[in-house]
C-alpha cells in the first residue's frame, strides 16, 4: 500500500495498468513519460522489461513526481503488468502493494473475451494478494478507439462496468495521447481522496 | 494485506545509524531499505551514481520472483539474493515481511564480508521496525497538510 513517510513527508503510490496482451498498457506509459509537464528531476525513466519484440515480460516502471500537491512531496509509481496469460505469477507480483489501477480494453469486438478475461483475472489475483477489487481505487479506459471493428462503448460498459458500484471509464486512443492523462488523473484523485477520507492504516 | 507501521523521525534515524554502520564494516556503496511492493524507504551512502528509485523497484521484483521460484521448487524462501558484477555487485536480504535491505558494493569487496554484517543489521532494521509497529499498531494517516486544492489535475500534459 502507500507510503506515507511522515518524518521525510514524503507520499509513495503506486499505480498499476492491467488489462490484456497488446491492449495498450505500455502506450499509456509512454505516452505519460513523452508528455507529462514536471519540474527538472521529477521524471524518472522510462524502464521496460520487454521480449525483443517489444512484448513486456516482466513490467514496465515509470517513477514521477507531482508538482501540484502542496505538504508532501507525493511520488508516483506507475506500473504495467504483461497482459499475456502465461505470465500470471509476474502479475501477481506486480500488482503487490497497489494504490491504484488503471484497466486498460482493448475496444476491439474480437478482443471482448480476452478483456473479460483478464478482468476476471485481476479480480482473482487481487484475491490471492487477500485484497477485494471493490476496495481499491480504479478506472476503465476503452482503449483503440481508432480502430474500425471496435464495439459500443455501451457494450464495454456492459461487460467491464456492470459491478454494484460503477466507476468512472474513459475512452481512449492511446498512441495519439488520447484518454491517457484524463484517466491517469482520475485515478489520482479517487486515490488522495481516499486516504485522506479513510485515512486507512498505513505506514512509513 | 498488511502494511508497515508509520514511521517517525526517530525510526528513520535509527535506520540511517544502521545503514551507515552497515557502510562502514562492508565498505559497500550503497545502502537501502526497500518496501517489498517496489518503493524507497531509506538509503544511505552513493545516491548520486544510481537511480536509487529504479533501483528499488527492480530489485523488490527480482527477490519477489526469487521467491515464487523457491517455492516451486519447495523450497520456503530463499532469503537473500546475490548479483555478481564485474565493477558492482548487488546483495539482497529480507529484513522481515514487509521489507528488503539491498547493498550495493563494488565487486572486488568480498560477498562474505557483506553477507557477514548484511544479517544481523537486517535483523536490527527488522527490531526497530517492530518498535514502529507497537508504538501505534493502528496508527492511521495524517496527511492533515496534504493541500489538494490545486489537485484537480495532478498530471499537466506538456501543450
Amino acid at each position: 500500500m502507500a507510503i506515507i513517510n511522515q518524518a521525510t513527508k514524503e507520499l509513495q503510490v503506486k499505480i498499476v495498468y492491467y488489462g490484456p496482451a497488446m491492449g495498450g498498457k505500455t502506450t499509456n506509459l509512454v505516452q505519460v513519460h513523452d508528455h507529462v509537464q514536471t519540474a527538472a528531476g521529477n521524471k524518472g525513466k522510462l524502464v521496460s522489461l520487454a521480449t525483443s519484440s517489444d512484448r513486456t515480460l516482466f513490467f514496465d516502471f515509470l517513477p514521477i513526481e507531482a508538482m501540484s500537491i502542496k505538504g508532501f512531496k507525493t511520488k508516483f509509481q506507475l506500473y504495467t503488468v504483461p497482459g499475456q496469460v502465461i505470465y500470471n505469477t509476474t502479475r501477481q507480483l506486480v500488482l503487490r502493494g497497489v494504490d491504484g489501477i488503471v484497466f486498460v480494453a482493448d475496444s476491439q469486438y474480437e478482443k471482448m473475451a480476452e478483456n473479460v478475461e483478464s478482468f476476471t483475472n485481476l479480480d482473482e489475483n487481487l484475491k490471492t494478494l487477500k485484497l477485494n477489487l471493490s476496495d481499491i481505487p480504479y478506472v476503465l479506459q476503452y482503449n483503440k478507439r481508432d480502430l474500425p471493428n471496435v464495439a459500443p462503448v455501451e457494450y464495454l460498459e456492459f461487460l467491464l462496468n456492470n459491478r454494484e458500484l460503477q466507476v468512472p471509464s474513459f475512452t481512449s486512443v492511446a498512441h495519439r495521447c488520447e484518454g491517457v492523462f484524463e484517466a491517469l488523473n482520475m485515478i489520482t484523485r479517487m486515490l488522495l481522496n481516499k486516504f485522506i477520507s479513510q485515512g486507512s492504516p498505513q505506514y512509513a | 494485506m498488511a502494511t508497515l507501521p508509520q514511521l517517525i523521525e526517530e525510526d528513520i534515524a535509527r535506520l540511517d545509524e544502521e545503514l551507515r554502520e552497515l557502510l562502514t564494516q562492508t565498505d559497500a556503496t550503497t545502502a537501502l531499505v526497500i518496501d517489498k511492493g517496489g518503493f524507497l524507504i531509506n538509503s544511505q551512502g552513493d545516491a548520486r551514481q544510481f537511480d536509487l528509485t529504479t533501483i528499488a523497484a527492480l530489485a523488490s521484483g527480482a527477490y519477489m520472483a526469487n521467491q515464487t521460484i523457491a517455492n516451486l521448487v519447495h523450497e520456503t524462501n530463499f532469503n537473500s539474493v546475490y548479483q555478481q558484477g564485474e565493477k558492482f555487485s548487488m546483495f539482497v536480504v529480507c529484513v522481515d515481511e514487509h521489507c528488503l535491505l539491498a547493498l550495493i558494493f563494488k565487486a572486488s569487496v568480498s560477498v562474505g564480508v557483506v553477507k557477514y554484517f548484511a544479517l544481523p543489521a537486517a535483523s536490527h532494521i527488522a527490531a526497530q521496525l517492530q518498535i514502529a509497529q507497537d508504538r501505534d499498531p493502528g496508527a492511521g494517516l495524517d496527511l492533515s497538510e496534504l493541500n489538494l486544492a490545486d489537485a484537480s489535475e495532478v498530471f499537466k500534459k506538456k501543450p
